[in-house]
């Protein structure tokens, strides 16, 4: 290659450093946005000294706090990108400076920055696990506060001032950073190690920086309660709930490891040769843009799950059904693909809300797709609070805001959930008391001033969405229960058990549709024909159409001749019944290849060949 | 120094409004309205000061205490009496607070109100901070306030040793007689056991025997001699669907043991197959124990039934209130006597705790169940053990849960563990208690620095029990010792019976 094209990619490369965070920015407002929502929505940042004091009793509360702080602009996506990759790219510019790493190879400079982002964004399903606030933001904080630490201890003039100045720094680093601090230290005795200063110098300062990297987290174990198990890591996410060491600490230790390696990075510049150079940046940049590529949590099914979250807790029932749909589409040609049992109940509850349950619910693919990561997130954990909510349950919407509070902390969700039960219950007080900290957040604020007027307000409540659809629900009477064995089968249990004396159409009709998804006609006859009085539809909904005809022929009952079936019924039975005939029993994978999509989209496909599905 | 002068005359300004500013033309309002409410209450001379919010809405508002000659003035909306100055007021005896609120322009001077300054209540109480209605936990502590100011501290807190999924739960912590020098709780699940501390010297114990249903939960400690006696239960907790209650606590066994501390052992006390016991609870002799108990009918039919049922059938759990008669020293148990047969009318009586003067027992009183603290309403009894009457404590009560309550060393304070607040945490009240007619005070919520302080805190305090001291074991060699010393079994020997 010649010396003009060398120039060319270097400068090309150089073009890169500032390309690299603009794309990093665009592709997450555009394409992650539903994470980079569903992030902040785990997250809590209230304006209150109250809440904030909390932070001061453990090492690194203050860099979670101040994370906090800035996740909460991650409700405008774009926005919240724009902080992130802004920190992302100043971090790695100031290693670069701080280093003085020669600009042909500046993209070296970028790897932290990488790793940062393959870590931010290779969380996927760990989201809902997590149980460091401020996790997004904070390893980024983190290491802006290491290089701080290296460039002022860097800076100390006598030996006697560096080893004070070290020592104190250390300690008081560790309060605020934890874990990101005292990595910052022993990057600074390494640089100074390697400087030219006095021996005696280069000596007393790792003496010093031994000093708060050893005691330091069990001088604050002593003065906080923290376990001083996690002293060394403090900082980081924990090893919980299937989250490993290789997913949550690892990547951290990698990127703050860089720091302990920059300061021989300064001695690149005798390397000579600008073919070396260029393959050393090209490398560089290549890991750049490798790392985060190929660590990215990619998965259709997770996407979806988020969009529908959001859609259901912002209710934009449509939405829900159509991301449903959008996936399914995209996968129709896959016959391996399932949606998850998250999408499954969050597309039925959508339907129920739009009263479009009977000629649509069978219309979507089913099935239990294992999500994709190495443990399991439980559907209660993911959209327990919001299935039990709006179907009318708030008791048990309640335990899971409580559950998840307690695991994983108070986040926005938690608050609006518990204010929305507390609503509901006429626990006037307690709603007041979650929607004035939510008052105090920045975007909730609206919301909970509108909830406010709610407060104590039966009647304004009963015509006010959600709560319009959410009290017809709540017609049972009170009971006992938990849901050890899973939401689905809670809610299956909770529609499908005694029929409640005084129901609401409502009720009726979702007590229907649950008794369809049991596939027993004992209990789909009484429900059947309640929903018939109280709904008094002027025509049959198409599954239920199918389900009556279906249950008429098992029971043969005599009602086929009395009830009103379309044509269509009758004939897309049959159909099915041949081409099932031929087919004979299959797994749900081999049917839905053996037998096309108008036949699948039918409750007989539901009864015959929706079996026995994994429930989480 | 011009600069010093200017900054100290400055400083000087800026504190004038606390000795000065009463509004000099006003006209009368109305009752104020302030949170907590501290009107009409009764208080102990050396309790922290009872700050407070006015809840009236207002441009200016301006608070005078008066106490003999002392005047303070505090000024804003939220009224945070500075420490000296309220100890001044409280050592000359009862307060009058009048409010003055400016509105459009005019100083409204709101209608006083009095505090009255009673005796010292003991400095510390202990509680546990828990999250309420809930299965898992995160977050629990066994904290120490000293009623004197506003300072806590962490006794032990289960994120000192949990590691990961490996958590615990703390509970039942216990004082023998208000001193810390004999104090007893228990930790469960990872590194479990109950946790013993006695005169400087700390120990772990499994108290899970073949012979009995579980390891020891509820504590009462002998009053003269080396014994707790516990209830020993199996607990589950299921949650209401539509309810207020949201939750409910329930035992799937439960019995009484004695432990005897000098041989290490454990014996029954009661464990009749039909009954649940519960509560514990010596009169101040040691000669009696009182508990609670509620008859499941037939054993074989009810175990039948299995955990869900059972939680179903709530309605039917009332506990009854017996006594026992007890010979301290050679450890002889009389027969039980029934003491207030609560589910012969319908309610369930829980938490009995007998003043230390051995005349009045306070319990707790529901529609069902063993837990009230989760249910909507419960409220305090009072008995009174010398004329063998008992009434509703309603000047105490509320239209809410009522719930663990205890008294001070003197006899002449009790806290109240109640839901009055939002109806969901647990907040603790104090109410003065006067031994001769049996009367108590308007129950006041205990003062906090911040007075809106129970309404951004979302944990709830539980079990609040009187100390005269500080426990003076750091809650940092707790940790040390509970990871590093596994649970001592201890063993089963027979009861013996007069």
């Amino acid at each position: 290659m010649n010396q003009k094209g060398k120039s060319n990619i270097t400068g090309i490369l150089a073009f890169s450093r500032w390309i690299l965070p603009i794309a990093l920015w665009v592709i997450l407002s555009l394409f992650s946005y539903e994470y980079l929502i569903k992030v902040e929505a785990k997250s809590l940042f209230i304006f209150d000294t109250f809440w904030l004091k909390d932070f001061l009793f453990k090492p690194s509360g203050i860099l979670s706090c101040f994370s906090l702080f800035l996740t909460q602009f991650l409700h405008i996506p774009w926005l919240g990108a724009l902080i992130w990759v802004l920190l992302l790219t100043a971090s790695a510019e100031l290693t670069r400076i701080v280093y003085r790493i020669p600009a042909a190879f500046s993209a070296l400079a970028y790897i932290p920055a990488a790793i940062f982002t393959a870590y931010g964004m290779s969380i996927g399903y760990a989201v809902y696990l997590i149980q460091l606030p401020g996790f997004f933001f904070m390893p980024v904080l983190g290491y802006l506060w290491a290089l701080l630490t290296v460039t002022v201890l860097r800076k100390t003039g006598k030996p006697a001032y560096s080893a004070v100045i070290m020592v104190t720094w250390g300690f008081a680093g560790y309060y605020i950073a934890g874990f990101y601090s005292l990595a910052g230290v022993l990057a600074a005795s390494i640089d100074i190690l390697l400087s030219e200063r006095s021996r005696s110098f280069r000596l007393l300062s790792i003496a010093a920086a031994a000093v708060p990297l050893v005691l330091a987290p069990v001088a604050f174990a002593g003065a906080t309660t923290y376990n001083l198990h996690f002293g060394w890591i403090i900082g980081m996410p924990e090893e919980n709930y299937g989250l490993t060491f290789t997913k949550m600490q690892l990547p951290l230790i990698l990127a703050m490891s860089f720091l302990a390696l920059a300061p021989a990075l300064r001695f690149l510049s005798r390397l000579s040769g600008k073919t070396v150079t260029l393959i050393i940046q090209s490398l560089a940049m290549a890991a750049v843009i490798t790392i985060p590529a190929s660590l990215w949590y990619r998965d259709d099914n997770f996407k979806a799950e988020l969009g529908m979250i959001r859609a259901t807790d912002n209710q934009q029932w449509d939405k829900v059904a159509d991301i449903f749909d959008k996936v399914q589409t995209r996968h129709e040609q896959d016959s391996k693909w399932q949606p998850t049992r998250a999408m499954v109940l969050l597309k039925d509850l959508s339907l129920i809300e739009t009263g479009k349950e009977g000629e649509r619910s069978y219309s979507f693919d089913n099935g239990s797709q294992k999500q994709n990561c190495d443990f399991v997130v439980s559907t209660a954990v993911q959209i327990g609070k919001l299935l039990y909510m709006y179907y009318g349950i708030p008791g048990i919407c309640n335990r899971w805001c409580s559950e998840e509070a307690e695991l994983y902390g108070f986040n926005y969700m938690t608050y609006k959930y518990h204010a929305m039960v507390a609503i509901l219950l006429d626990d006037t007080q307690a709603a007041k008391s979650y929607l004035g900290l939510l008052e105090k957040t920045i975007f909730y604020r609206k919301w909970a001033k509108e909830q406010l007027k709610l407060c104590g307000n039966r009647q304004l409540l009963t015509r006010t969405a959600p709560y319009d659809m959410i009290i017809p629900l709540m017609c049972y009477d009170d009971r006992i229960s938990s849901d050890v064995e899973g939401c689905e089968n809670y809610l299956l249990n909770h529609f499908n058990g005694p029929l409640p004396k005084n129901t609401t159409p409502l009720y009726d009709r979702v007590a229907l549709f649950f008794a369809l998804d049991s596939k027993l006609s004992e209990l789909f006859w009484p429900r059947f024909f309640r929903y018939l009085e109280s709904n008094n539809p002027s025509k049959m909904a198409r599954y239920y159409q199918e389900a009556a005809y279906l249950f008429c022929k098992i029971d043969d009952n005599g009602l086929m001749e009395r009830l009103p079936f379309d044509e269509k019924t009758e004939t897309m039975y049959k159909t099915f019944m041949q081409r099932a005939t031929k087919v004979g029993m299959k797994s749900l994978e081999d049917a839905r290849k053996a037998i096309p999509v108008y036949l699948r989209h039918t409750y007989y496909f539901y009864f015959y060949y929706v079996n026995e599905l994994e429930l989480y | 120094m011009r600069k010093h002068l200017l900054y100290l005359l400055l400083c000087a300004t800026s504190l004038l409004p606390a000795c000065t500013g009463q509004p000099k033309d006003f006209s009368k309002g109305e009752d104020v309205s302030i949170f907590p409410d501290y009107t009409g209450i009764t208080i102990p001379a050396n309790i922290a000061p009872a700050n407070f919010l006015i809840m009236d809405s207002a441009r200016k508002y301006i608070t005078l205490f008066e106490s003999g000659n002392v005047k303070v003035i505090v000024k804003g909306g939220k009224v945070r009496i500075p420490m000296g100055k309220w100890k001044k007021l409280t050592a000359h005896g009862d307060i009058t607070v009048t409010v003055y609120e400016e509105k459009a322009g005019r100083w409204l001077k709101m209608n006083p109100f009095n505090i009255t300054v009673a005796e010292d209540i003991d400095s510390y109480i202990s509680y546990r901070v828990i999250s309420p209605l809930y299965e898992s936990y995160g977050r629990l502590s066994l904290n120490q306030r000293n009623l004197t100011n506003f300072k806590e501290k962490v006794i032990y807190a289960n994120t000192m040793a949990s590691k990961g999924e490996q958590t615990q739960c703390i509970n039942c912590h216990s004082f023998r007689n208000w001193h810390t020098d004999n104090m007893q709780f228990h930790v469960r699940q990872y590194l479990g056991g109950t946790i013993m501390y006695r005169d400087g010297n700390l120990a772990k114990l499994n108290m899970k025997t073949d012979s009995t249903v579980s390891a020891a939960v509820y504590p009462s400690w002998h009053p003269t001699h080396d014994y707790i006696a516990y209830s020993s239960n199996k607990t589950h907790q299921n949650f209401h669907t539509n309810h207020t209650n949201r939750i409910e606590v329930f035992d799937d066994f439960s019995d009484l043991i004695l432990y005897d501390l000098t041989d290490n052992s454990v014996s029954v006390i009661e464990n009749s197959p039909a009954e649940f016991e519960c509560y514990p609870s010596w009169a101040p002799d040691g000669k009696t124990l009182y508990y609670v108990s509620a008859d499941m009918g037939d054993p074989d039919e009810f175990n039948k039934r299995g955990g869900a049922v059972m939680a179903n059938a709530r309605g039917t759990f009332k506990y009854s209130l017996y006594s026992k008669s007890f010979n301290p020293d050679d450890r002889t148990w009389g027969k039980k006597k029934m003491f207030y047969d609560a589910a012969a009318l319908d309610s369930s009586i829980t938490w009995p705790r007998v003043s230390p003067d051995g005349r009045w027992m306070l319990c707790c009183i529901s529609t069902h169940g063993v837990f009230p603290p989760n249910q909507e309403v419960s409220d305090l009894m009072l008995f009174d053990l010398k004329n063998g009457t008992y009434r509703y404590a309603d000047e105490a009560n509320s239209m809410k849960s009522e719930s663990y309550h205890s008294w001070s060393s003197s006899g002449k304070w009790v806290v109240i563990s109640s839901r009055r607040g939002d109806g969901v945490h647990t907040r603790l009240y104090l109410a003065h208690f006067d031994p001769e007619n049996g009367r108590f005070s308007k129950p006041f919520l205990l003062p906090q620095k911040d007075p809106t302080h129970s309404w951004k805190f979302m944990y709830s305090f539980n079990v609040p029990e009187f100390t005269v001291e500080p426990v003076r074991v750091s809650a940092r060699v707790l940790a040390s010792f509970i990871k590093s010393t596994e649970a001592t079994p201890v063993h089963y020997t027979q009861k013996r019976e007069e």
